[in-house]
């Protein structure tokens, strides 16, 4: 029996520890975006910050076609596809870098108001900016199980690192889901 | 696992991404048309939130004790 399949008291391996560690992790990640949220809705009650509701769509629309390609690529390897696993991992990593490029390119660069223009500004920068810190941390770690992935380190019986990589890709996006509702659709414009 | 299941897992990720596409757009419409009513937009984006974590994150997979890699 493998490392990784050794088994601990009560019955629960390796993997399923380090899957508990994670949950717990997004747990605590969950508390410090719902402060941001928070701090949003007390900030700007009832309105919200002028912004481009079609860059926020086309943005939206890339990191939830990212989470698709990314169940791909789990899904792929999981069953032992190399091939679609790393043209997957790749599709999501450009697709996260496309996300970067619109948030930070089209919103945050032509924006008339910086971080410290009011609570507006402040709201804005604050979430989009830990939000986009946390994609590109995630497309580093897709970088990471991609070239993995090219040197052939997973398989079907072992891939944790990919099933990690998927489940942070697709934490992030849930944030998102909430970030785009508070910031782009939630009030009327301040 | 068998050419079966990994078809069929990849059938319901497309049935999600299609579900997401159309909640998102839905999202929008109830933004605009609503002006920005907040119950309406929350409700969607639990759904949407829920279908992620369930799909997605395969989030029943942390309780179970008996799998290994990634649980398809």
């Amino acid at each position: 029996m493998s490392s990784m399949m050794a088994t601990h008291e009560g019955g629960f391996s390796r993997i399923n520890m380090n899957r508990a560690g994670l949950w717990l992790f997004f747990v605590s990640e969950g508390f410090m975006f719902a402060g941001l949220l928070a701090t949003r809705f007390a900030l700007l009650p009832g309105t919200r910050p002028d912004l481009d509701q079609t860059v926020g769509l086309i943005v939206t629309s890339i990191l939830l076609l990212s989470s698709f390609f990314m169940y791909r690529a789990e899904t792929a390897i999981a069953h032992g596809d190399r091939s679609t696993f790393v043209i997957s991992t790749f599709l999501t990593m450009v697709l996260g870098v496309v996300f970067l490029v619109g948030v930070v390119g089209f919103e945050w660069l032509p924006s008339e108001f910086g971080p410290s223009d009011g609570a507006s500004g402040s709201v804005f920068f604050a979430l989009t900016g830990m939000h986009a810190f946390h994609v590109l941390t995630g497309v580093i770690f897709l970088f990471v199980i991609f070239t993995n992935g090219l040197r052939g380190v997973y398989t079907a019986e072992s891939h944790w690192g990919v099933e990690a990589c998927a489940l942070y890709w697709h934490f992030v996006d849930v944030v998102w889901v909430f970030f785009y509702v508070s910031l782009y659709l939630v009030g009327r414009v301040a | 696992m068998s050419e079966k299941s990994k078809s069929s897992a990849m059938r319901t990720g497309v049935v999600v991404l299609v579900v997401l596409a159309v909640l998102t757009v839905a999202e929008f419409v109830v933004g605009t048309v609503t002006n920005g009513s907040l119950v309406p937009l929350a409700i969607i984006a639990l759904i949407k939130a829920a279908l992620i974590i369930q799909y997605f994150m395969h989030a029943p997979r942390v309780l179970r004790s008996d799998q290994e890699g990634g649980g398809h």
